[in-house]
This record gives structure tokens, sequence and C-alpha cells, in this order.
């Protein structure tokens, strides 16, 4: 159950982080 | 791309592991897969302050932004790696020792290690100039990290504390089952990565940022 939280946790985060860096990217090409 | 679903599947795996490979401590029971967090950040929180004391040198000696937002940007992780550590401490201090807060030494010194930092980041938000905010704060964190051994590894072992120390203790040898061991170094190198992955995202923001103001002012 905890594990299964924590790695629910983890993977919104990473999925959150990497669309943050892919919006990072965009805004630099401009 | 590799290198991220590579750090995604590391941490997946040892903290699978450290739950379903790994043994409980008889006294801590379950409450013992709190450390694979807590101790993570808690060194992570170590490397950040590091980073962040490294690039104000280098901003003092070189005065490039570039050194002053690793600087910004590492003391901002560190405070949130920081914090992760202080609540994971706090809920575990809440299962072994009754309380969420008890004022112990080590709950204590990194309650003002808290502070400190975020000074560091009041001052950061106080000042306008950008030459004169990223002086002022290189100076305040080169001085500040002189208190983080000082308040993360001395000041606990100076007086009694309710905290075990298994790994860095007066015996010399780590007190810990070696699965326990392997789960936590390897996800304090997941946390390293994710720091400077967090790091890199963060600089490249401030740099945008910069530009961004740099275009403002001269439209204006």
């Amino acid at each position: 159950m905890v594990l299964g939280v924590a790695l629910l946790v983890w993977g919104l985060l990473f999925v959150y982080v990497l669309r943050l860096e892919r919006r990072i990217r965009d805004l630099e090409k401009r | 791309m590799i290198a991220r679903v590579a750090l995604f599947v590391w941490i997946v795996a040892w903290l699978a592991l450290g739950f379903l490979w790994a043994p409980l401590v008889p006294v801590l029971d379950a409450t013992t897969r709190v450390f694979y967090f807590h101790f993570p950040a808690a060194m992570v929180t170590c490397i950040a302050l590091a980073w962040s004391m490294l690039h104000s040198a280098l901003y003092l000696k070189r005065r490039d932004f570039v050194h002053d937002d690793h600087a910004a940007a590492s003391a901002e992780l560190g405070l949130l790696f920081c914090l992760v550590a202080t609540i994971s401490g706090s809920l575990w201090a809440k299962a072994m020792w009754g309380a969420y807060w008890n004022w112990d030494p080590r709950e204590t010194s990194i309650f003002f290690l808290l502070l400190i930092y975020s000074a560091y980041l009041a001052l950061r938000g106080s000042i306008d100039d950008p030459a004169r905010r990223a002086r002022l704060s290189a100076i305040y964190s080169c001085i500040a990290f002189v208190t983080v051994p000082l308040l993360i590894f001395i000041v606990p072992r100076i007086y009694f504390s309710l905290h075990p120390d298994p790994l860095f203790n007066t015996r010399g040898k780590p007190d810990m089952d070696g699965r326990i061991m392997a789960c936590a170094g390897a996800l304090v190198l997941g946390f390293t990565a994710l720091f400077f992955w967090l790091l890199s995202l963060r600089v490249r923001l401030g740099r945008l940022e910069r530009r961004r103001e740099l275009a403002l002012e001269t439209r204006v």
C-alpha cells in the first residue's frame, strides 16, 4: 500500500518534471 | 531521454527492493521504510547547499550570472530536500518517540538550517538590482554554509540525542544490515541525479527570466 503510494507520487512527479522540461525547451526555442 | 527513463527505473527498482527485499529493523518495524526517503533527502540537502556555496564563491571570483543562477537554484532545492527530510523525520519521530516534534538536538539543528536558508531566499527577494543581489547573497551563502556541517554532523553528536547514528558513528563501522545500506546508498545516488536534473531546469528557467527582463528593459 505504502509502496504503491510512493511509486504513484514518484511517477506523477516524474511526468510533471518531464512536461516542465518540454515547456522550457519550447520557450528557449522562441 | 534515456537518462531520464533510467533514473525513473532506478528509483522505482530500489524503492521496491527497499520495501520488498531489505529486512525491517526489529525496533523500528515498518517505520524502517521511512529511512529510504529520509536519509537520501538529508544527504542531497548537504550536496545542494555545498553546490550553492561553491557557485557563490565562483560568482564572487568571476562575476558571471550563471554561477548566481546555480547558487540560487541549488539553495532553493536544498531547502526543498531539507523539508522532505524534516517532514519524514517528524513522521518517524511521531511513530518512535510519540510526538511529531521534540526539540531533540537533531530537530533543533535542522530547524535552524531551515531558518538560515529561508533567510537566504528572503534576502534574494528583497534586492532588486541583479548585481547587488548576486554579490550579497553569494557572501551570505558562503558564510551560511559554515553552519551546515556544524548543524548536521557536529551539534547533534555533542549533545545527547534520541536520533540514531547507524552510518556515521563513533564505532567506526556502519551499524546496519547490508541490504538496507545498499538500498539507501542507491537511493542517495538516485535522489542526487534527480537534484541535478531539477537544478538544470531551474537554471535554464532563471536564464529565460533574465532574457525576458532584458527584452522588457530594451523595449522601455
